[in-house]
């Protein structure tokens, strides 16, 4: 195993647990600091000082806390069932302000689900649903991208001077190639890990999640995982027969690859817009990160999360991941001091 | 002991050959040293042998066989730059080595890298050139490797320490191991090595054991009454190397019989001739410089 680029991973590991322990920190600080906004108290310290507001709190069988806000002035009556670290179930009945059609939208483990009947708008509110694994894989991909990004030229900078040692081992070069690269796959996958498990506890500070694997989440854990392995194998390719300059193709990967996502979108109007178009779809066919959606917006202008075509593209990524690496260990194998 | 055989060794980066046929035969448990002026090839020669560097044409064999990943357990080799991670700790660097190589000594790693006073907690980047190179040497001794490379091993090293890493591979080659070394320090080549090799522009100008070359070696030196003098055929002895001639002066590098030429010069008409002795700094620069070298080699005898 090649106990450099462990030490390397080791390194940025740390670094980035230090920067997810200040957030989980921070998260702390924050649940400390909100939590009399949290409890159903500040509700009633909300409305108490309407006038015509009469407030009643009762504990159900099952221990549920119960605060009914009623304000007959304004017509709008609240239920509030407070389960504690499963949640807060909240009904709020009132005049319809505007003719709205019903309205459901979900954001992370709360749900908002509004209707109308005649002149009354029901609005009921659960905040502790489940919460889709697609919002967790989508903050630790951020994080996997980046430090993928920092992994990616393992082979170069062996090149940059410590070839006498990287070349001299006892094993042949495939070998120390496929080595290097399952230990920066490990720092990879390890991020994930790490900023899942800290956003969990961010979460946990503030309610009792309850993850949701199914279905498209489970896609897109696969596709999270497979997608920041693939873009280090990329930049791994691109780098290995640079020396010094592999620094510059990893400063400018980011800023190339959302240069030819902008590039794909633009309106091929006329002849050099339509070339410019091809070029970078073209182009962007190469970067594994085209081929990672999941959310469309619907035609309520409501983001869809949906994966079309999944399998193929699942797979695409995958290959890239192995064409990429093997072509990162075969410049490896050609290289010279 | 190891020995190494190179054969018709040569390599071409674009239009440079930077070593061109170069054959030698290193004998196992010896000390062998690798002479030649900046850009001669020593480096470039050193990596056509570790598999570093890929030769353009010709082979290196270890003990009759040919390079493969697990001769590189037996093989220790020290560039002449820094090639330590700068980010990583002295302790680090002795960690890998360990990791990667069986017979690694973690205590002699340690022994030798506090005789040379290096703190193991201290990352490469905090240290000297001379130290880089010290951490080096010690790896590349705790290796108890048959074969040890060394390029340059003693840059940047205060004399004590050179002493050191001088004594260290006398002893190596004491154990039956082979060393092969390259250093501009002459001195410490002839001090440690039994066998050299000089190679100048990628070729080999120059090989044989330290005490041949001395003893067969001389300057044979004639002063003429006049200019107008003539050799009658000396020139063309097989044993002069080389002739140089200043005014009334002659100065003929000999390979044998000595004493044979210096009769000759007297009977040519010679005032005065002299054989003078030449140590290995000598041999050289005849082999890398030989314009320069007999004026300065003979005026130094003079002075002395």
């Amino acid at each position: 195993m090649n106990y450099v680029e462990w030490l390397r991973v080791r390194n940025l590991l740390r670094n980035v647990a230090i920067v997810l322990g200040i957030l989980v920190i921070l998260a702390v600080v924050l649940r400390v600091s909100v939590s009399r906004y949290m409890s159903p108290d500040a509700w009633i310290s909300h409305f108490e000082n309407h006038p015509g507001v009469q407030i009643s709190q009762s504990t159900l069988p099952d221990g549920t806390k119960r605060t009914v806000i009623d304000n007959r002035a304004e017509q709008t009556h609240v239920v509030i069932d407070d389960h504690g670290y499963h949640g807060k179930h909240i009904v709020i009945t009132e005049p319809t302000k505007n003719a709205k059609e019903d309205k459901h939208v979900n954001v992370g483990s709360m749900h908002v689900y509004d209707s109308h009947n005649g002149t009354t708008e029901t609005t009921v509110i659960d905040t502790n649903g489940a919460v889709p694994m697609i919002y967790y894989m989508a903050l630790a991909d951020v994080v996997a991208l980046i430090v993928a990004t920092i992994l990616a030229a393992p082979f170069a900078r062996e090149i940059d001077g410590h070839l006498e040692i990287a070349l001299m081992k006892p094993v042949s070069r495939e070998r120390y190639a496929v080595g290097t690269i399952v230990a920066d796959v490990a720092g990879i996958l390890a991020t994930s890990v790490l900023t899942i498990v800290a956003f969990y506890i961010c979460q946990l500070l503030f309610e009792s999640p309850r993850l949701d694997f199914s279905g498209i989440n489970a896609q897109a854990i696969a596709m999270g995982v497979a997608c920041p392995l693939a873009w280090y194998a990329m930049l791994c390719g691109a780098t290995t027969w640079l020396n010094r300059a592999y620094g510059a193709v990893l400063g400018f990967a980011w800023p190339v690859t959302i240069l030819i996502a902008v590039l794909t979108r633009i309106d091929p109007g006329n002849v050099v817009a339509l070339f410019i178009h091809d070029v970078a779809w073209v182009l962007s066919r190469l970067i594994p990160l085209s081929y990672v959606w999941f959310a469309a917006p619907d035609q309520t202008g409501i983001s869809d999360y949906s994966a079309p075509n999944f399998g193929p593209r699942f797979a695409v990524v995958t290959l890239f991941f192995v064409v990429y690496a093997a072509i990162a260990i075969w410049q490896w194998r050609r290289v010279e001091a | 002991m190891m020995t190494i055989s190179i054969s018709n060794l040569r390599k071409q980066y674009r239009q440079v050959a930077a070593i061109d046929g170069l054959s030698l035969e290193i004998p196992g448990g010896s000390v062998f040293g690798l002479l030649g002026p900046n850009g001669a090839g020593k480096t470039t020669t050193f990596k056509c042998m570790l598999g570093l560097a890929r030769p353009t044409s010709g082979m290196v064999l270890y003990d009759g066989r040919p390079l493969v990943p697990a001769t590189y357990e037996k093989i220790a080799y020290v560039p002449e730059r820094s090639v330590l991670y700068d980010w990583m700790t002295v302790a680090e660097h002795v960690e890998m080595n360990r990791r990667a190589y069986a017979n690694f000594d973690v205590k002699r790693a340690h022994d030798l890298l506090a005789q040379f006073n290096i703190d193991l907690r201290r990352r490469a980047r905090a240290l000297s050139k001379g130290m880089r190179t010290a951490v080096m040497v010690a790896i590349a001794f705790a290796r108890n490797a048959e074969l040890l490379v060394l390029d340059e091993p003693t840059a940047g090293l205060d004399p004590v320490n050179q002493r050191v890493v001088l004594s260290l591979i006398i002893n190596e080659a004491a154990k039956g191991n082979t060393v092969v070394f390259s250093s501009h320090q002459i001195g410490q080549v002839e001090r440690a090595a039994e066998q050299i090799a000089v190679i100048d522009r990628g070729r080999l100008v120059l090989e044989g054991t330290i005490d041949d070359l001395k003893t067969d070696r001389k300057i044979v030196e004639g002063i003429f009454p006049d200019v107008s003098y003539t050799l009658d055929g000396i020139a063309n002895d097989p044993s002069v190397a080389r002739v140089d001639r200043t005014e009334r002066i002659v100065r003929l590098l000999v390979t044998s019989h000595a004493d044979d030429i210096a009769a000759r010069l007297t009977r040519a008409g010679a005032m005065g001739v002299r054989e003078v002795d030449l140590n290995l700094e000598d041999i050289f620069l005849y082999a890398v410089a030989p314009a320069t070298a007999t004026a300065d080699i003979v005026a130094k005898e003079s002075s002395s």
